[in-house]
């Protein structure tokens, strides 16, 4: 399959279907890649693999995107441990990345059903830019009949606020949309902070649109509760000790990273939030704190 | 383990502060999984926990439970005796571990009385010379039998009142208490006053020590902090002799603290001594994630 059928199957997917996650587009893919591969080694594989998602990241450079071919290629090595002939072993692998898909499917709404209770009624609730899964915990609220409101930060460069306004008016859930610099301000009238994730790493930490790390301090600094909601795909093998650690391939858009300027003039597009100021993780795997993010991540890896 | 899991929540139903009995009931339920799994061939590190590597690894859904094994309940039985064995021996444990935390002419505080850590000073006060404060954690005022206990094994204790806590605080080395209950992300519930306690302690930098078997640890999160509370009859707080007063005002007496797990430093149970941040994977050893609503 031709890099070009796999980035336009990959475009495809994003397309049709908004509400996906752009690691489950990248699986989904790069599944349809390893269907149509013609390869006869399980090396042969990894490193057509490897190219692929290569090229993938150079379409879209986000941290999930990633997360999720780091995960399809671990996916693929455990698999063929087990399978020595490999032809069986393909058909094996397909098999289970179908069964991987509908799991990770149902992912968000055992997010869902895990993390609404953690909202009590007549609850403030400031989120921060466009978070699908954020949405749908909200939207779990709602049906189990809970009355809230939402703050949202408009969220530049890109007005991603506005977007989650939108669909959050069209929840009936009132919604207030704030400057990103008045988060310090209207801190203290929120009971809680809920926040989406582009990636979590092994310390506990996240990755998210850039202004998270300021709500987080703030909302530290008036004890508030600062919760994280992130699918398990999510989980990436980094240890970053600052936000300088944050490798700059995450950091700018691919478009930007194409064009060779000189990045310190450009403005990044995440940053990163330490675990000491996170409350609790809300994943498909449960209820986490912090630290047992590490566990989990070393249970896959090792 | 329907059976098990109607009757664990007509249990709780019953007494929903008590959630130890919620807890032994998800215990029993672990072992009839592990038993099972047991039987069914699985081998011993299989993981029956969600993760990363089971999402990918795994060739299908979960398993059922159907399969009928004759030796299942004799197994099962077994097991539970050697949990009430483990339960029994608790108090023991946990005091055997005091030589290593308490040293001579330390000034120890506590508040209330907890079983737990009566018999972790007493043994203590065997080998080692220490001074007790005791807050009398008011209204109920169990303190005050606390400190007769202890002074029976002479051990030179001190009763002050819960408003002294802060003020006493710079004087002392170290807090232990006991609980009522350890929530999932570390943090306590315990009789009321231990916040205070517990935030003097911070204030001073003075170590705030737990002492609680593992039959404590509930999967619960503190997600709605009302609906732990117990309160009972404010007969305590004022009388009912004052009725005048009573028409103006409420009165609430609280029997139990939300204690968040940033202010402690060690829980000490029949497992060993452990940080807050480690009971998640405590709580994995001992419950099935699928058991956290019963």
């Amino acid at each position: 399959m031709g890099t070009d059928d796999l980035i336009e199957t990959f475009r495809a997917q994003l397309r049709d279907d908004p509400d996906v996650a752009s690691a489950v587009a990248a699986i989904r893919a790069l599944l349809g890649f390893l269907k149509q591969d013609r390869g006869e080694t399980i090396q042969g594989l990894r490193n057509s693999l490897r190219d692929a998602i290569d090229t993938l990241s150079r379409v879209d450079s986000s941290v999930a995107v990633s997360s999720g071919g780091e995960l399809f290629l671990r996916f693929i090595s455990l698999t063929s441990l087990e399978y020595s002939d490999y032809s069986k072993c393909k058909e094996i692998m397909i098999e289970r990345g179908e069964i991987f898909l509908t799991k990770v499917s149902l992912s968000r709404n055992k997010i869902a059903k895990l993390c609404h209770p953690f909202i009590r009624d007549g609850a403030r609730i400031l989120t921060h830019a466009y978070s699908r899964v954020v949405l749908r915990v909200l939207e779990a609220a709602v049906e189990s009949k809970k009355r809230f409101s939402v703050y949202v930060t408009e969220s530049q460069p890109d007005e991603a606020g506005q977007k989650m306004a939108k669909a959050l008016r069209k929840l009936n859930i009132p919604v207030t949309v704030i400057l990103d610099a008045a988060v310090g301000y209207i801190m203290e009238k929120v009971d809680l902070v809920l926040v989406g994730a582009e990636g979590v790493v092994e310390s506990g930490g996240i990755i998210n649109k850039i202004g998270t790390n300021q709500i987080a301090v703030c909302a530290k600094a008036q004890n508030k509760p600062f919760y994280v909601v992130a699918e398990s795909f999510k989980f990436v093998r980094l240890f970053p000790l600052n936000q300088q650690d944050v490798p700059d391939r995450f950091k700018y858009k691919a478009d930007t990273l194409k064009t060779g300027q000189n990045l310190t003039e450009e403005h990044p597009w995440i940053d990163y939030t330490s675990p000491s100021l996170i409350t609790l993780l809300f994943t498909d795997l449960g209820v986490l704190t912090p630290s047992a993010v590490s566990d989990e991540l070393i249970k896959l890896y090792l | 383990m329907d059976l098990i899991r109607t009757e664990g929540q007509r249990m709780t139903a019953a007494q929903p502060s008590e959630t130890t009995v919620g807890n032994m009931v998800r215990r029993v339920l672990k072992v009839i999984r592990e038993e099972y799994g047991r039987l069914h061939g699985r081998s011993e590190e299989s993981d029956q926990q969600e993760s990363l590597h089971k999402l990918l690894t795994s060739g299908g859904l979960s398993e059922d439970f159907r399969t009928p094994y004759p030796s299942l309940r004799a197994n099962v039985i077994e097991a539970i005796n050697e949990m009430l064995i483990e339960l029994e021996g608790t108090t023991d444990n946990i005091a055997m571990q005091a030589l290593e935390h308490i040293h001579s002419n330390e000034v120890i505080m506590t508040i209330g009385y907890s079983r737990t850590v009566e018999a972790f000073l007493k043994e203590a006060a065997r080998k080692r010379k220490f001074q007790v404060i005791v807050a009398e954690c008011a209204p109920f005022c169990q303190g005050h039998e606390m400190a007769v206990q202890l002074s029976k094994e002479g051990i030179e204790t001190t009763v002050m009142s819960d408003a002294a806590i802060f003020a006493v605080m710079s004087r002392v080395n170290k807090v232990i208490i006991g609980t009522k209950t350890i929530l999932a992300n570390g943090a306590l519930i315990a009789v009321s006053g231990t916040h205070t306690l517990a935030l003097a302690a911070k204030h001073h930098s003075t170590p705030l020590i737990v002492c609680a078997p593992m039959f404590k640890l509930s999967p619960q999160f503190p997600n709605e902090e009302d609906s732990f509370h117990k309160f009972v009859s404010p007969q305590e707080v004022l009388p009912f002799t004052e009725g005048e007063i009573l028409a103006k005002i409420n009165v609430h007496c609280p029997v139990f603290d939300y204690v968040p797990p940033e202010l402690i430093t060690l829980f000490i149970s029949n497992i060993g001594g452990n940080a807050p941040s480690y009971i998640y994977r405590l709580m994995s050893e001992l419950y099935h994630p699928d058991d956290y609503e019963l």
